[in-house]
């Protein structure tokens, strides 16, 4: 039998569960801090506005600082430009907020007004002929150039994608709160929650410090490790309440100790298999899927790290508070013991 | 014996299902042509096949607008059925207003409007004077109208053969908007283009040259007459203006009342045109303003602008022709338009996602290779730390991606970049149930049990646990796919369709295979 981890180690996690707590918290607190500096950058998804993915054939020797230019002088004004890919790629990205100016359109359209009255609300047609003109602009400057890709999302759709990306969090929290209560105890839920709102902080932390970019991608990795990084915790539940039918007189703290590190290799070996996919995705999922792959990478690690450190003492702690376990000691102890009722049906 | 026809039936469905999946390499003709490959397949999104994502909302505030104008109108012959003289009615900011020329005469007008007016709520900031709007009900119920049109309207012109669109989709998007995908274009067709509102007005006076507006308006220095107006016909590609008409400002007769459309040549005059003809309603009122008006021009004006106008030489009721110097391109779009009517209102774009076709072919081969990648790490390892168990569970992973893939060819799943990632991550989930099982059967062993005994309990006491880990994910797969669209939906899918048939294969695939071996046999150890 091969064993990275031993069967019967002795570690006493909850023991450690106050320094775990400071250090979460120090590292979310540290991404709140960095929030003035690093700012949260949100991508089209959530902001609104265009993105225009170019590339150039290879050996064009078009870099950063030339296609900025270029694009000012097409009258585009406060547009980013970034390498896409990385190293010396030749793929960039153009972004800017909400529409593409009307001064961007070379050939002046006579039908439309010049100004353009409302929040950068247009009709397909308009859209597509500024287009037009700044890739016309852009290749009189640049030379051939391949447009590979136009998004482009208005305001209106972007508050929307924000709040509606924040409700899907909430609302996947709610649903496993109920679901952990009914196929546990009302007591287990809030400790799996709790971890699971960790996960999502530390991850955005984490996010912030890489001074990363929020989109739909990176929520539907949140949306996922919230998914996922409650099954170690359901593990860990459900042999805290094999073992409190089994053991009786023993504190629910030793209890879950134990189980804790009775589940110990299969916590670490599930999210390690996910880990190594992750990692895959990272590597060769190439740049567009990257910050999915990226944000959920360290988002399994985050949802392991709380399954132990986070989602356990809560239970405990609201166990111990509300009836149900052992209260350290004392004459109720043999009605507590009985513990949740098994899973089993 | 039952359990080896349930092998049986577990292999031939794994076969069958990896057959489902191994026919998306196959064109769909030539799937359609063999009885042997299925017709269904998978459909690539449109983020690896590329084409054009577009959200659209068509401008609900003119819809209101319009009935407004409407209610305006007809409020107005009834004031004046009734004798009810007013100072002032107009439609504004979202409401009428109006004002009495006589405060006292009121209570008659509220009358009027409780009787023949329900559809209307009224407000008096002062005496005599109301203020009108739409009662909420009638709002929405106006609202709902103009939205089921405008989504029609646009279905027909996607639709139209003419346009030559296939696999695209328009489909209603929450209460207020539009989907519209389109595989395979990278630029907006032109039948967005046009609101394609079409009208005919006998024309009063025209002028051909370029300062033609200021010529007519010379000609009424006290104003232009009530009713009427000046439009333009311009060179569409300068927008220069060619000529300049007096018309009516109500339409003689508009493009609701046509039945078809066709593009044609004219050889005589070597130019492309569109050939109409009016539906048996519209044929009669045609019928009649030709009839009247032989040798006066007439005015072809679509969505505000002349294109032509010709002169009438005889009455014509059901067919005509619309002339405008087009070119093959822009006469087929404009028979497409007309074909499928009028949008009822404008549309304001809201998304645009548009991606190269290249750039998706680059995705799916580096999304595969990701996951060939995640195969072969996590089924190494596996191989490496259970042995002959991680083995069952790298044969239980190939065929949850069989079935996988299969199911999802077998509902013309879409598979997007994004789902390719979920196809990825399913391989990383897939043996954790697989890890649950050994571990816990490992620890059977530890404590003494039998082999056979250990793999029984170990099967029996992680059931559960499998279920409920498996379940929650699903839950918030469930709520990704609410949230999320297009790309994020087919991650979703995957995701979702991943985890169930994960459950099946590891609780019942690797239970097969224990029973293949060691299945009866006495063994004294188990390579785990």
């Amino acid at each position: 039998m091969f064993q990275l981890i031993p069967s019967d180690t002795h570690f006493d996690f909850l023991g450690k569960r106050r320094v775990a707590a400071a250090a979460s918290l120090a590292l979310i607190l540290l991404g709140v801090a960095a929030i003035p500096i690093r700012g949260i950058r949100t991508g089209i998804d959530f902001a609104g506005g265009t993105e225009v993915q170019l590339a150039f054939p290879a050996g064009s020797g078009v870099d950063e600082a030339r296609l900025r230019e270029a694009v000012g002088a097409t009258g585009l004004e406060g547009a980013d430009v970034i390498r896409f890919g990385g190293g010396d790629s030749s793929e960039f990205l153009v972004r800017f907020a909400g529409e593409v100016p009307a001064t961007a359109a070379a050939p002046v359209d006579l039908e439309k007004p010049q100004v353009q009255e409302d929040d950068g609300e247009l009709t397909p047609e308009e859209r597509q002929t500024r287009m037009a003109a700044l890739e016309n602009g852009l290749e009189e400057r640049l030379g051939p150039l391949e447009v590979e890709r136009v998004e482009f999302v208005g305001p209106r759709v972007g508050a929307e994608l924000r709040r509606d990306g924040l409700l899907a969090l909430v609302f996947s929290w709610a649903v496993i709160l109920a679901y952990v209560g009914f196929r546990f105890s009302i007591r287990y839920g809030p400790g799996a929650v709790v971890a699971l709102v960790h996960d999502v902080l530390v991850t955005t932390a984490v996010w912030i410090l890489l001074g990363r970019e929020f989109d739909l991608q990176v929520l539907a990795a949140l949306l996922t490790i919230i998914g996922f990084s409650v099954n170690d915790t359901i593990v860990i539940f459900d042999r805290v309440r094999e073992n409190l039918s089994l053991r009786t007189k023993r504190e629910l703290e030793e209890v879950v100790n134990r189980s804790i590190n009775e589940t110990l290799s299969r916590t670490l070996l599930t999210s390690g298999t996910v880990f190594l996919s992750c990692l895959a995705l990272v590597m060769l999922g190439g740049p567009v899927i990257r910050p999915f792959a990226l944000a959920m990478t360290i988002g399994v690690l985050a949802g392991t790290y709380s399954t132990v450190y986070i989602a356990a003492p809560v239970m405990i702690w609201l166990e111990e508070r509300f009836g149900g376990a052992v209260p350290a000691s004392g004459p109720a102890a043999a009605r507590n013991t009985k513990g949740p009722r098994p899973a089993k049906v | 014996m039952t359990r080896r026809w349930a092998m049986i039936a577990t292999l031939l469905g794994v076969l069958l299902f990896g057959w489902v999946f191994a026919a998306n390499w196959f064109s769909p003709e030539e799937r359609k042509a063999h009885w042997w490959l299925p017709d269904a397949g998978m459909r690539l999104g449109l983020d690896l096949r590329g084409g054009i994502h577009m959200v659209i909302a068509p401008d609900l505030a003119v819809a209101t607008d319009h009935e407004l104008a409407h209610l305006r109108t007809t409020l107005e012959t009834r004031l004046a059925d009734e004798k009810l003289a007013t100072k002032s009615l107009a439609v504004a900011k979202g409401g009428i207003d109006l004002e009495l020329a006589d405060p006292a005469e009121a209570p008659a007008l509220r009358e009027l409007l409780a009787e023949d007016f329900d559809v209307l709520r009224g407000e008096e900031p002062a005496e005599g004077s109301f203020r009108l709007t739409l009662t909420p009900t009638w709002q929405r119920e106006v609202q709902e109208r103009a939205m089921l049109q405008a989504l029609e309207v646009i279905r027909r012109r996607v639709d139209d053969p003419a346009t030559g669109i296939q696999e695209s989709v328009v489909t209603r998007q929450g209460n207020s908007r539009i989907l519209v995908q389109i595989p395979g274009v990278s630029v907006v067709p032109d039948i967005f283009k046009q609101t394609g509102f079409l009208e005919f007005k006998i024309v009063r006076e025209a002028e051909g040259t370029e300062n033609a507006e200021q010529l007519l308006r010379a000609r009424y220095p006290e104003g232009l007459p009530e009713g009427t107006e000046v439009q333009f016909e311009k060179d569409r590609k300068t927008g220069k203006v060619l000529s300049a008409y007096l018309v009516p400002d109500a339409p003689d007769i508009t493009g609701d009342f046509l039945e078809d459309a066709r593009v044609q040549f004219d050889s005589r005059r070597s130019e492309w045109q569109v050939a109409f003809t009016w539906n048996a309603d519209g044929g009669r009122v045609f019928g009649e303003l030709t009839g009247k008006n032989v040798g006066k021009p007439l005015a072809v004006i679509l969505d505000g602008q002349v294109y032509s106008a010709p002169i009438v030489r005889d009455r014509i009721s059901r067919q005509g022709v619309i002339t405008g110097r087009f070119s093959s391109q822009e006469a087929a779009d404009l028979a497409v338009i007309l074909r499928a009517g009028a949008l009822p209102i404008p549309i304001v774009l809201e998304e645009e996602r548009t991606i190269g076709p290249a750039l998706g072919a680059d995705s799916i081969s580096k999304g595969l290779r990701a996951s060939l990648l995640a195969a072969l790490m996590v089924v190494g390892f596996m191989l490496v730390y259970y042995r002959t168990s991680g083995a069952y569970a790298g044969i239980a992973l190939v065929a949850n991606l069989l079935l996988l893939m299969g199911l999802l060819s077998l509902f013309e799943g879409t598979l997007t970049l994004p789902g390719i990632a979920g196809l990825a991550l399913t391989i990383g989930m897939s043996v954790d149930a697989n890890v649950l099982i050994f571990e816990r059967i490992r620890e059977e062993l530890r404590a003494g049990k039998a082999v056979r005994a250990a793999i029984a309990t170990g099967f029996d006491k992680v059931f559960w646990t499998i279920v409920d880990a498996n379940v929650t994910t699903l839950l918030t797969a469930l709520v990704l796919y609410n949230y999320g669209t297009g790309p994020i939906k087919g991650f979703a899918v995957t995701l979702a369709v991943g985890l169930i048939v994960n459950v099946f294969c590891a609780l019942v695939i690797t239970r097969q295979l224990y029973a293949l071996w060691p299945g009866d046999r006495p063994v004294k150890q188990l390579s785990i």
